[in-house]
């Protein structure tokens, strides 16, 4: 048998890399890079482009006021989740943690909704939460609460808050799973020495189990970040193209939508493709920079817990 | 050894069937794709198709329906990608007009008849003199659609001017009904409403003055426009600016408004969703100083993809889907004819939506370049002129700046 040279030895290992690099590079990197591209001519998306502008289209972007208003609410959608995760979704996960009858039911049905197709949930929300047809406001009437009935996705104090609800409880199971499974790996030992060291429930959990839950708590706020400031099924089934009313929910991922395939079915004469590609980029760009900081500080802390 | 040899034997004996079907198919036949953005209708256009393959034994037309939402990015990704299908179906106007510049579509001009189409039908076939595509598909004409029901129980007539649609929305508003449903979300219909009161105050000649730059929208008598839209939105159903164009119209058909500015083409959709839905059409109210309008444009064009390998074959589906029995066809099940010599054989409510767009019928305005982005722009701020944030004035404005009389 032939001795292996040491070039096979020393990068005979990367043949096992190729085919999912080649995958990676053909489905995400080209593209990506095709979109850099196309962000610097000006181009319609339908027809022959106007040839390149250079810059034009980035100096466009980053002085509307539109990418920022949608950047906002990304942002508002992003900590209102973020602190319902947490919250909710960890103390649900405690609760099942401590085996409950039927926990697996529990499990099962907390988790099902992230299974379920954000479109189709979102147009079962719109029908529960229309004034016309819709059976929240009954519902509301008929326990007595009728002087809050509203039109909820119509009102501008509202309409976000609605997208904050409708999305929580589409990704509370990523939160229950999460801490659910972190929360299986502490070690039982841990607790019985605080408890024979005297510290009560309240003391074990918050000196003990959670520090120990930051893997837990670094995958859940990445996950929820992501998942936030690149939304849109959810916002373009229930408020629509504009971000009903009037842009009160109109996110990064509706805009993008909107400038590339245009906002009134009737017509497309608004879309702007290579606009919309470079909201996107730009999108991206912020993305990669959040999500580096953001592990960083959480990989930090997750070495001093 | 021998069981998988036998095994291997009677898979490719259960496969060689298929194989050789699939070989005759592709011999004998040609098939021409085609993509449409009417789901609703597709039992309808498979019926036409299907007179279509009869008179023209070999061919197959693949129709794919799908949702406008998919429909238009689909198309643009497929024509930039060179995958479009075989017939082209886009937006007349600015639309095919950018796809004919960028060679995506043939130019049919002396290889299709289409001296039987109407005036508008034929602006919007040879926008500049040459055809690239053709409205097989019909035209779609918008007016006013009034419950039957509705009006009888309260003694209503629809009305004819502007005063009297306010006072009748008044009394339906007072009886608990929902006055008109204007479903605000995406901003079609508030769009069309914005069409049809301008075209009520500017006619055909108003509208090309608006084009070559003459009159503006921002004109005081047309910063009335704005200003009896968000009028016309205060008698709109609860939850207005929530409500998807869909819901709307499902909510209509089902009965829950008295009045719904609508078009030839939702017809089928309201009977499909309710079909003892009971419809009376007019022209939409004159306002002061104007005249009852409708407006038309066509259910798109339809052209000839310049890569298709059957391009002969494509030209003739067209051909005949503009022929008199096609027409027909598409007249009784779908929507408005392109052409003079079909009217509805049948059906009481596109006779009267035929007769409605006698009175001042203007062309949609998103079918001309140089005022094609005032509906799409009207699609985006009407829930801010509702909500107040913006003026008529400034509504207005903003209207005006997205005119280029310069377009072409």
């Amino acid at each position: 048998m032939r001795p292996r040279s040491r070039f096979s030895r020393r990068y005979g290992h990367l043949w096992f890399v190729l085919p999912g690099l080649v995958v990676f590079a053909t489905f995400l990197i080209y593209p990506m890079a095709k979109a850099f591209q196309l962000s610097f001519i000006d181009w319609s998306g339908l027809g022959a482009s106007n040839g390149f502008v250079g810059l034009a289209n980035y100096r466009e972007a980053l002085t509307s006021p539109a990418l920022y208003l949608a950047a906002w609410h990304n942002v508002i959608l992003f900590v209102a989740i973020l602190i319902i995760q947490h919250t909710l979704g960890l103390f649900l996960a405690v609760q099942l943690n401590a085996r409950p009858r039927f926990m697996e039911v529990y499990r099962t049905i907390l988790f099902l909704p992230v299974i379920l197709s954000l479109v189709a949930t979102g147009f079962i929300w719109t029908l529960m939460l229309s004034p016309n047809i819709g059976i929240l406001n009954p519902l509301l009437e008929a326990v007595g609460l009728g002087f809050l009935a509203g039109s909820w996705l119509d009102d501008p104090r509202f309409a976000l808050a609605c997208i904050v609800v409708v999305q929580a409880w589409n990704h509370i199971g990523w939160a229950v799973v999460l801490y659910l499974s972190g929360l299986q790996n502490v070690p039982q030992e841990l607790r019985e020495a605080a408890q024979i060291d005297g510290a009560n429930a309240w003391q074990r959990f918050w000196a003990v189990v959670f520090p120990l839950l930051a893997p837990s708590f670094t995958a859940l706020t990445v996950i929820t970040f992501i998942q936030n400031i690149r939304v849109f099924d959810v916002v373009y089934v229930l408020t629509g193209p504009v971000g009903a009313p009037a842009g009160r929910t109109d996110v990064l991922g509706t805009l993008v939508y909107r400038t590339a395939f245009g906002a009134a079915g009737a017509t497309t004469a608004d879309v702007r493709l290579s606009y919309a590609v470079t909201l996107a980029v730009i999108m991206f760009v912020a993305m990669l920079v959040c999500i580096s900081l953001l592990v960083r500080v959480l990989r930090r802390r997750e070495i001093e817990a | 050894m021998a069981t998988k040899l036998a095994r291997r034997a009677v898979l490719a004996s259960a496969l060689l069937p298929t194989a050789f079907a699939g070989r005759a198919r592709a011999q004998s036949g040609i098939t021409l794709s085609l993509w449409h953005n009417h789901p609703e209708w597709k039992d309808r256009v498979i019926a036409i198709l299907n007179k279509f393959e009869a008179a023209h034994p070999g061919v197959h037309i693949d129709l794919q329906e799908m949702p406008s939402s998919v429909y238009v990015p689909r198309m643009n990704t497929a024509l930039a990608a060179g995958e479009a299908p075989d017939i082209i179906a886009l937006n007349a106007g600015p639309n095919m007009q950018s796809a004919a510049d960028a060679g995506y579509v043939l130019d049919l001009t002396n290889r299709i008849d289409v001296s039987m189409l109407t005036p508008p039908a034929l602006a919007a076939s040879a926008p500049r003199g040459k055809i690239f595509g053709v409205p097989i598909m019909g035209a779609y004409s918008v007016a006013l659609y009034c419950n039957r029901d509705i009006f009888a129980k309260y003694e209503l007539t629809p009305p004819t001017t502007w005063d009297q649609l306010i006072a009748t929305a008044k009394t339906l508003k007072s009886k608990g009904v929902a006055p008109m449903m204007i479903p605000a979300q995406d901003g079609t219909i508030p769009g069309f409403l914005y069409m049809l009161i301008g075209s009520s105050i500017l006619g055909e000649e108003g509208v090309a003055a608006l084009r070559k730059g003459s009159r503006k929208l921002t004109d005081p008598d047309l910063v009335q426009i704005a200003v009896l839209l968000k009028e016309a939105f205060s008698y709109a159903q609860p939850g207005a600016i929530g409500t998807a164009y869909t819901e709307g119209k499902a909510l209509f058909a089902m009965g829950r408004a008295g009045m719904m500015e609508a078009g030839s083409a939702d017809y089928a959709g309201f009977t499909s969703t309710n079909p003892k839905a009971n419809f009376t059409v007019v022209p939409f109210p004159a306002v002061p100083g104007g005249k009852p309008s409708t407006v038309t444009g066509m259910q798109g064009v339809f052209g000839v993809n310049s890569r298709s390998k059957h391009p002969e074959e494509a030209i003739a589906f067209l051909q005949w889907m503009l022929s008199k029995p096609a027409a027909q066809m598409v007249i009784d099940t779908i929507t408005l004819s392109t052409s003079r010599e079909v009217a509805p054989s049948d059906n009481r409510v596109m006779k009267e939506m035929v007769d409605a767009t006698k009175f001042n019928d203007v062309r949609v305005w998103f079918e001309y370049p140089e005022i094609g982005k005032v509906f799409p722009t009207v699609a985006q701020k009407a829930q801010a002129l509702f909500l107040g944030e913006l003026s008529p004035e400034a509504f207005s404005k903003l209207l005006q700046d997205t005119v280029d009389p310069s377009a072409t």
